[in-house]
This record gives C-alpha cells, sequence and structure tokens, in this order.
C-alpha cells in the first residue's frame, strides 16, 4: 500500500477491519532480528523456531503501513499472548481490526486486537496494540 | 532454563543487561521493516523533539521476551501472554536492565500458572517498560 491509499486514522473508528498481511518472516529477516536483540537462544538458532516479538513486529508494520500516524503518535501498551509454537516457513496471516477508540480530552486512545493464524488456519498468536493519537484539534 | 519445581513466589527470574547501539536499532529496522526517522535519523529526531533517536519500543520488549524464552523456554513460545505498558523511549548508550520476579503460582487442573511482574529499567532506574507476564506449564 503506498502513502497515497493510507487511511485517515480519524475515520478509523470500533470495528474497522484491516487488510489481512502476510506476515511471515524470511530466515535472513530472523537472523537480523536476532542480531538486533542480541539473542542467541538455541530454540532460535538450532530448532527453527521463529521469535514471537518478531511476528508482531511485523503485524504493527503491516497496520502502521495501512494507516495515516499523525505525528505525535504514541505506542503506549502491548498486549501478546502466543497459542502455538511458530516455526520457519509457517504461512503466516495477522487479521486484525479497531476494537475500541476513546477521546480523552484533547488525545484520542486507540486499541488494536490482531490474530496471527498459520497455513492450517490455527491461530498462532493474538494481541491487542494500544495508541494515543494527537487530537483532530491538535494534529491541525 | 528454571525447573517447574522450584518455581515459588517471590522468586527473581535470571536477569539481563543489554546495551542499545544505534547499529541495533538500525538492524530491527531492517528485521522489522519500521524505518521511522525518529529511530534511524538524529536530525529528524531532535526537530521532532525527542532529543535525539529512540529505540524501537518493540526492541526493548523483545528484550523482555528474550528474558522470559531463557527462564522458562518453549512453555513460554507456545502459551506465553505478555501486557506492558511503554513508559519512556530508550535511547542508543542506554543499559537496559530486564527483570522478572514471580507474583503468583497457581496450580490448576494439570497444569501451574505462574505469573510474573516484569521490568525493563535504564541505567538511571527509569522505568521503560512495566507489566506482566503469564505462562501455563503442563505439570506432566
Amino acid at each position: 500500500m503506498t502513502d497515497k491509499e493510507k487511511n485517515d486514522i480519524n475515520l478509523l473508528q470500533t470495528g474497522y477491519r484491516f487488510t489481512p498481511s502476510n506476515v511471515g518472516l524470511e530466515a535472513g529477516e530472523v537472523a537480523t532480528y536476532l542480531a538486533a536483540v542480541g539473542s542467541d537462544k538455541r530454540l532460535y538458532r538450532d530448532d527453527n523456531v521463529i521469535p514471537p516479538l518478531a511476528v508482531v513486529a511485523r503485524a504493527l508494520k503491516a497496520l502502521f503501513d495501512e494507516i495515516d500516524l499523525p505525528a505525535g503518535t504514541l505506542h503506549i501498551g502491548q498486549g501478546v499472548t502466543s497459542a502455538g509454537v511458530i516455526q520457519s516457513g509457517d504461512q503466516l496471516t495477522s487479521r486484525a481490526q479497531v476494537k475500541r477508540r476513546q477521546q480523552r480530552g484533547k488525545l484520542d486512545m486507540l486499541t488494536i486486537s490482531f490474530e496471527i493464524m498459520n497455513q492450517r488456519q490455527d491461530t498462532v498468536m493474538t494481541g491487542e496494540t494500544s495508541l494515543i493519537l494527537p487530537g483532530a484539534e491538535a494534529a491541525e | 532454563m528454571l525447573e517447574l519445581a522450584e518455581l515459588r513466589e517471590g522468586m527473581e527470574l535470571p536477569e539481563l543487561e543489554k546495551k542499545v547501539t544505534q547499529e541495533n536499532i538500525n538492524r530491527y529496522a531492517a528485521a522489522s521493516r519500521d524505518f521511522n526517522p525518529i529511530h534511524l535519523d538524529p536530525e529528524f529526531a531532535r526537530q521532532a523533539g525527542l532529543g535525539g533517536t529512540i529505540a524501537h519500543g518493540m526492541l526493548i520488549l523483545a528484550y523482555l521476551a528474550d528474558m522470559l524464552t531463557a527462564a522458562f523456554g518453549q512453555s513460554w513460545l507456545s502459551d506465553g501472554r505478555l501486557s506492558v505498558r511503554f513508559r519512556t523511549p530508550a535511547r542508543p548508550g542506554d543499559t537496559i536492565r530486564v527483570s522478572g520476579k514471580i507474583h503468583r503460582v497457581e496450580k490448576d487442573e494439570g497444569k501451574t500458572v505462574i505469573i510474573c511482574e516484569i521490568l525493563c529499567a535504564n541505567q538511571a532506574d527509569e522505568a521503560v517498560i512495566t507489566g506482566d507476564a503469564r505462562l501455563e506449564v503442563s505439570d506432566t
């Protein structure tokens, strides 16, 4: 999705469904992720297990590619629940929707829930991302 | 890795210490495909009022996940839950102490539920991430 196609975040209301996204990682990307984190766990190195938060990061990237986040947006909270081990080569799809949108003074709080499924349609992860957005008045 | 039989309320998880570097932030950007200039471009970040680049919050959260993987292994990856708040940004040069303490251990129908308080703090002892983690381990 290009910048021109991004959705105005002020139009995203409770129940809005994001476009499902492929969030699988290539082996090289996993290696780069582990180098960034400084992790040398055998599970990841030898057993072809994918770090769950690497997948979450990719899912968040897909969300943020779809919406035009105003300057000053803060990622304030994150929840993640693992429901299964993710293996190298799994084909992963993230589905997300706006769970809640609340106004607090000039700030908007947006909670987005997501579910990540593998190629067998098993849910391997769920989660929630909380953002604070400058209100429409502040963003202008 | 910790043994299930030795887990007790109040027990501290083995700590990690991680140095935040711009090089690792750049690597994380590549792995997550999050190239927001507040993480990568010092001048842009200064003009945004951040005083310099800041690490991706999800990179620091990955440190926490790494500690939990070290403590609980595959149980954490297959049946773990994280819920956190991002409190203050981490910056290149920061040293992040990653810690956790077992808050509760509950027995429940052939499994043990472990609830931990978790924390990432910087060298000034400011909380960068706070939250809790929960995992279930089969007793068999």
